[in-house]
C-alpha cells in the first residue's frame, strides 16, 4: 500500500512540476528536472552511497540538499541586475545539471565496482522496489506541499508564461512569483527523486497528454497533469513489478512504454493545438 | 492639475554609461491620444518602459495620476496603467478568451483564478474590439491583426484609465492599421480612455486629429522631445526635415462631411 500511495504522488509531482516548469520557462520542451533538481539529487544520493551504505538515511537528506543546492546555483546564476531573466535560468538550469551530472559519472568512477557502483546505477535508474514506511515519511510533506502549492498558483503561471515584461505590465511581482513556484516545484521533485531516484520523461510527456487532452490553460492542465501523472505511474510500476520475475526498474519502464503511448496520443489528436 | 493622466519631469534614463534620454518633460491630458514620433532608436520604447514601470528613471519623476512611480507595485500601477506590446510572442495555443482574461490578473490574488464576474468583464472587453466570435479559438491560429485586438481586449479587460502602446500598427497590413486606428477613437471617445503611443508613422496624429480626438504629438530624436503640441504645430515640413532630413508636403483636403491632412514624403535631402 505505501508502495502505491509513493508510486501516485511521485508521478503527480513530476508531472505537476514539469508542467509548470514548461509554462513559467514558456518552453514545451523542458521537464521537471530543469533547473538541476534531478541531477542535483542525484548526485547527492550517490554520494551518499559511495560514502554511508546503500540504505541510510543519508540518502534521502543529501539527495534533498543537493538538489536544492543545483536549483538554487541554476537561480543564483540566472539572476542579473536583480532579475530571473528567463533565457538565463534555461542556461544557468543546464549549466547546473551537467555540472551534476558529471559529478556522478566521477562518483561513480571512484565508486567499488563490486557493492557501491550496482547500487548507484541502480539508484539512479529509478526504482520503488525498496520502498518502506520510512520513504513514506521522508518523501510525503514536500511532494505534497509542492503540488497542492503549484495547484494553488495555477492560473498565476498562465501569466508568467506571456514572458517577465508583459505579466509585470499585467500587475504581478514577476521576479516574486517565478521564485515562489520555482520553489514548489523544486520541493516535489527533489521530494520524488530522494524516494524512487530519477524517473526521466513523465515531467515532460505527461504535461503534454494533459495539453492534448485539457488544453494549453494551466487552471485546468496542472491538476489534469497531476492526475494522469499519478494513474501513469501507478499503472507502469504494477506492470513493472509483474512483468518479469525479477522487477525491472520503472525508470527504463517509463520512457519504453510512455513512448509509444505518446506517439500513439499524438496521432489520434493531431497534437491538439499545436 | 486633476485634469493630467501623466506627468514626466525632468526625466533622464541610462543603461550603464550609455544614455537613452535626459531631462524629457510632458504632461498627457485625461481623454487624449500622446502620439510620440521619432527615428530608430530614438529612445521611445525606453521611455514607454519608464512610464509602465518596467525600467527606473535615473533621476527625475514620474506621476501616474498624482502618484509617483517609484514605488508603486506592479499590481497598484496595472490598475492605473495598461500595455499593449508592439509583438507578442505566442507561446502557447490559449484560447483567446484565456488571454483577455489574463488582463484580470492585478485583480486577483495569487492563490486564486479569475471569477465569472472577470468573465463578464473579459467578454465585453472582447464585444467591444470586435472579437467576440473568436474567444474560443487557439490565438495562435488568428491572424496577426486580430492578435494585435486581444492585446488591445487584455488592456481593457484591465481597467485602467491608460493604454500604453509601443508602434502598435508595426506590423499589420493596411486594413488592419485602420481597424486599430478605428478602435482607439473609439476607446477614447466611448470609454474615455487615456492612449500614449509610439508610431512610425506621423499621420497617425493627423487622423486622431481629423476624426476630432484631442490629440498631442511629441517628436522625439536623440534622447530629447524637441518638438511638443498638436499635430498641427508639429508635423510641419520644416520640422520632418530637420529631424527626418525629409522634404515633405502637408496635404489637406475637405471631403465635404470630413476633412483630411496628411505629411506626404517626397525625396531625402541630400546634404548642401
Amino acid at each position: 500500500m505505501p508502495r502505491a500511495i509513493l508510486a501516485g504522488l511521485v508521478g503527480a509531482s513530476l508531472a505537476v512540476s514539469g508542467a509548470a516548469f514548461q509554462g513559467l520557462f514558456f518552453n514545451p520542451l523542458v521537464d521537471s528536472g530543469m533547473l538541476g533538481v534531478s541531477s542535483g539529487a542525484g548526485f547527492g544520493a550517490a554520494l551518499a552511497i559511495l560514502l554511508f551504505n546503500r540504505s541510510s538515511i543519508y540518502i534521502y537528506i543529501f539527495a534533498l540538499f543537493f538538489g536544492a543546492v543545483a536549483v538554487l546555483l541554476s537561480y543564483i546564476i540566472g539572476r542579473t541586475y536583480n532579475t530571473t531573466p528567463t533565457i538565463m535560468l534555461v542556461l544557468g538550469g543546464t549549466v547546473v545539471s551537467s555540472i551534476f551530472s558529471s559529478l556522478i559519472s566521477l562518483t561513480k568512477y571512484v565508486a567499488d565496482p563490486y557493492e557501491k557502483l550496482p547500487a548507484i546505477t541502480f539508484w539512479l535508474l529509478g526504482s520503488f522496489a525498496s520502498v518502506s514506511r520510512q520513504d513514506l515519511i521522508v518523501g510525503l510533506p514536500p511532494m505534497t506541499i509542492g503540488i497542492l502549492g503549484l495547484i494553488l498558483i495555477r492560473w498565476r503561471i498562465n501569466v508568467l508564461s506571456m514572458g517577465d515584461r508583459e505579466a509585470h505590465t499585467l500587475g504581478i511581482n514577476s521576479n516574486l512569483n517565478k521564485l515562489i513556484a520555482i520553489g514548489f516545484a523544486t520541493l516535489a521533485t527533489a521530494g520524488a527523486v530522494c524516494v524512487s531516484g530519477t524517473i526521466g520523461w513523465i515531467g515532460l510527456i505527461i504535461p503534454h497528454i494533459g495539453r492534448m487532452i485539457a488544453g494549453n490553460d494551466n487552471k485546468k492542465l496542472i491538476p489534469i497533469s497531476c492526475i494522469l501523472g499519478a494513474s501513469f505511474l501507478i499503472i507502469i510500476d504494477n506492470i513493472a513489478r509483474t512483468l518479469t520475475s525479477g522487477e525491472i526498474p520503472i525508470g527504463i519502464l517509463t520512457s519504453m512504454l510512455g513512448g509509444p503511448f505518446f506517439i500513439y496520443l499524438l496521432k489520434r489528436t493531431k497534437g491538439g493545438s499545436w | 492639475m486633476d485634469d493630467l493622466a501623466v506627468q514626466v519631469k525632468n526625466a533622464s534614463f541610462s543603461y550603464g554609461k550609455k544614455q537613452v534620454f535626459h531631462d524629457i518633460s510632458f504632461n498627457v491630458k485625461k481623454g487624449e491620444v500622446f502620439c510620440i514620433i521619432g527615428p530608430n532608436g530614438c529612445g521611445k520604447t525606453t521611455l514607454l518602459d519608464c512610464i509602465l514601470g518596467l525600467l527606473k528613471i535615473n533621476t527625475g519623476e514620474i506621476l501616474v495620476g498624482k502618484v509617483n512611480i517609484k514605488k508603486t507595485k506592479p499590481q497598484e500601477l496595472a490598475e492605473r496603467v495598461a500595455y499593449v506590446p508592439q509583438t507578442h510572442e505566442r507561446r502557447f495555443p490559449y484560447k483567446v478568451e484565456d488571454i483577455v482574461l489574463m488582463g484580470r490578473a492585478s485583480k486577483t490574488k495569487i492563490f486564486s483564478s479569475p471569477n465569472s464576474e472577470d468573465k463578464e468583464i473579459a467578454k465585453k472587453a472582447m464585444e467591444k474590439v470586435g472579437i467576440l466570435e473568436l474567444a474560443d479559438s487557439p490565438y495562435t491560429q488568428i491572424s496577426g491583426g486580430q492578435c494585435q485586438l486581444v492585446m488591445i481586449a487584455r488592456a481593457l479587460a484591465q481597467e485602467s484609465e491608460i493604454i500604453i502602446m509601443d508602434e502598435p500598427t508595426a506590423h499589420l497590413d493596411f486594413k488592419n492599421e485602420l481597424i486599430l486606428l478605428e478602435t482607439v477613437v473609439n476607446l477614447v471617445r466611448e470609454n474615455n480612455i487615456t492612449v500614449i503611443m509610439a508610431t512610425h508613422f506621423p499621420n497617425h496624429a493627423y487622423y486622431f486629429e481629423t476624426n476630432n480626438i484631442p490629440t498631442t504629438l511629441a517628436l522625439m530624436n536623440n534622447g530629447v522631445l524637441e518638438k511638443i503640441g498638436n499635430p498641427g504645430e508639429v508635423l510641419n515640413e520644416n520640422n520632418i526635415r530637420q529631424i527626418y532630413s525629409i522634404n515633405s508636403k502637408l496635404i489637406d483636403y475637405n471631403l465635404g462631411k470630413r476633412f483630411i491632412k496628411q505629411i506626404v514624403p517626397l525625396s531625402i535631402v541630400k546634404d548642401a
